[in-house]
């Protein structure tokens, strides 16, 4: 190369490396790009495309004497024609003469082009598009060519990188933000959720949810959507509103993953996603859980060893046409840790998914008590870098340990009934009490809460308090309270809940005050039969 | 394993049979309502609630028990209640007297031979 030459060559890879274009918009920055190129490299035609949210397609971005390309919005598939080999196979292609080509895209040859030279556009090693030039005579393009045509696709691929990653950030942290759901706040029981989106700034397809059922027990759901992006993130989001809707209405977890099953194929066929669904009565001591293809919880009692709940074998949501999932059932003892995850938490490339659930394993066994800390620290030990490829989820819950005396506040609203007698039930059984004696103060306290709901506050909104203990001599106190204002019970239903709170305890107060009424029920546990 | 509860209905000649399960409180006994309370066909000469499987019956629950009660009776038509000895949901009924307003039985056979007789 002569010494006019290489001056020549240094001010061409300036001009395309310049760093005023990044002072342009997107759409000018690609245009001046490809306007650069054209009179660089003497060519007729120079285009971009880029890589679209299913990775499977290219469409055209910009163009220089193919404009039509870009008008026409032209789609080719990666694998396929020209510009899809070069995304497929990530290397440049030269072509010397264009009618002994497969090309898909027709104005190629409505434009009469005879040479081509491509090159991909990558970022962190991955594609996300394609640049190409082209001549109308032949042309055999040498290295210097491609290796300029590649500095220019480089500028590109850093400028599109950055532009996409920004605006796809800030809808994916709005779309995210929305899909992450405020998780239920229930008396003694702790629930810590955390989704890392992969570093590559794509939206994925996992969740995790948890909500309180009807009778009081706890829905919770972690998943993942297979494949990346909006629309992954958008199936994501109809599927866990689907799952709720089906819980709500009382269907196991089996049932409820055979419907979603269903809604999948419906909503997108081929999309698959694994998902595991379980219905938690914290304070009972058991789950019912059923996983389609997902991995499996972890469980952790206190002091004891970590270990993975065993659940059927299953396939995916959205596998097969007819599937059927099973219900297991597993007890659950009191601050048992449990923990729901993604597999982008503990699968990392070149090693097998043991190894990941066995750091999981040992990370939960030596973790700490409190569920926000324990959270943390599972992220910073297994993935220290955060989520790279995949985007990962985490849920874990357990029942707190009771503390001598039993308080907790509730809405007052009926819904709160059922949880409140589970959360009595538990009590009493930790404080020795029968299941006769558990049942009996647990209805007794659920109908002095029914009084309270609906006659303290009328319409307004307001608490119910709940307030347990027992004596020495093994007399347990139920205390209902509320701040509204008294008023006489009335009605049938409210008059035999009178009659059940007495006839299913010693004794019952009613204290009232000008800051609300507290009904007191007495109860000896352990000598007097029901 | 269910607690959400749930009515399933079966006719044994003019006896119609409701066999109730899971909890019936305050927040889903109305659900039932209406198919507890339409379970009586106009051929029917009485009818038989199975409790045998409901774990949980508050106050909500027994006046649903009472309303049926009153509606056979205002058609002339029999109740009789199935009870396993000594659970919770016995218990409640023996408080509110369900005794006053249906026989009580401990089998289904038995409840069945006594009203469709």
């Amino acid at each position: 190369m002569s010494s006019r030459e290489a001056a020549d060559r240094l001010r061409d890879l300036q001009r395309i490396t310049d760093a005023a274009l990044a002072y342009l918009p997107l759409e000018e920055l690609l245009n001046e790009l490809l306007e650069r190129v054209v009179g660089i490299l003497g060519v007729d035609t120079a285009a971009i495309l880029l890589l679209e949210d299913d990775d499977s397609t290219l469409a055209a971005r910009a163009a220089k004497g193919l404009e039509e390309e870009v008008e026409r919005g032209v789609r080719i598939p990666v694998g396929r024609g020209f510009a899809g080999r070069i995304a497929a196979t990530r290397q440049p292609v030269h072509i010397l003469n264009l009618d002994e080509f497969e090309v898909v895209n027709p104005i190629l040859r409505q434009r009469g082009l005879r040479s081509m030279l491509g090159v991909p556009l990558l970022v962190e090693g991955g594609v996300v598009g394609v640049m190409h030039v082209g001549t109308l005579t032949e042309r055999a393009f040498g290295d210097d060519d491609t290796d300029l045509l590649q500095r220019a696709g480089d500028r590109a691929a850093l400028a599109i990188s950055s532009r996409l990653t920004e605006r796809e950030r800030g809808l994916a942290d709005a779309l995210q933000r929305s899909l992450i759901p405020r998780l239920p706040d229930l008396p003694a029981v702790a629930l810590a959720g955390r989704y890392l989106p992969a570093s590559a700034a794509r939206l994925g397809g996992d969740w995790y949810d948890a909500f309180p059922l009807p009778d009081g027990r706890l829905g919770m759901a972690i998943g993942d959507v297979v494949g990346h992006g909006f629309h992954a993130a958008a199936i994501m989001g109809q599927l866990r509103s689907g799952l709720r809707a089906y819980a709500l209405d009382g269907m196991t977890p089996r049932e409820v993953l055979e419907r979603l099953s269903r809604l999948l194929r419906q909503l997108e066929p081929g999309r698959t996603a694994t998902l595991v669904y379980l219905v938690l009565d914290a304070h009972g001591g058991a789950f019912t859980v059923a996983s389609a293809g997902h991995p499996p919880p972890l469980i952790h009692p206190p002091g004891g060893e970590p270990r993975y709940v065993d659940i059927p074998g299953s396939v995916p949501l959205g596998a097969a046409r007819h599937v059927s999932y099973e219900d297991a059932r597993c007890e659950l003892e009191p601050g048992t840790a449990l923990v729901l995850y993604t597999d982008g938490l503990v699968e990392q490339a070149g090693e097998s998914l043991d190894v990941g659930l066995a750091r999981l394993g040992a990370t939960v066994r030596d973790g700490v008590e409190d569920l926000e800390d324990l959270s943390d620290s599972i992220i910073d030990d297994l993935l220290p870098d955060g989520a790279r490829n995949d985007d990962a989820a985490l849920l874990i819950v357990r029942a707190l340990p009771m503390s001598e005396e039993l308080t907790a506040e509730f809405p007052a609203e009926v819904e709160s009934i059922p949880l409140m007698r589970r959360l009595l039930g538990r009590w009493l059984a930790e404080a020795g009490a029968t299941v006769a004696e558990i049942d009996d103060l647990a209805l007794a306290s659920a109908e002095a809460a029914a009084n309270a709901i609906e006659h303290a506050y009328g319409l307004a909104a307001g608490v119910v308090e709940l307030r347990a203990s027992r004596s020495p001599d093994h007399v347990i106190k139920v205390a209902v309270r509320d701040f509204g204002s008294w008023r006489q019970p009335r009605g049938t239903n409210r008059g035999r809940g009178l009659m059940l709170m007495e006839g299913l305890t010693d004794g019952v107060e009613v204290i009232r005050r000008d800051e609300g009424t507290t009904v007191e029920m007495f109860r000896r546990i352990g000598s007097k039969a029901a | 394993m269910s607690v959400q509860p749930d009515v399933s209905i079966d006719y044994h000649g003019p006896v119609a049979v409701v066999s109730l399960t899971g909890e019936i409180d305050i927040v889903q006994a109305q659900a039932l309502r209406e198919r507890l309370l339409g379970a009586v066909r106009n051929e029917d000469h009485a009818l038989v609630a199975d409790l045998t499987q409901v774990t949980y019956l508050d106050s909500v629950g027994v006046s649903l028990m009472f309303e049926l009660a009153e509606r056979l009776a205002e058609r002339q038509l029999r109740l009789a209640v199935v009870l396993p000895e000594g659970g919770l949901v016995e218990r409640v009924l023996r408080i509110v007297n369900v005794g006053s307003v249906a026989a009580i039985h401990r089998s289904l056979d038995d409840a069945i031979a006594d009203v469709g007789g």
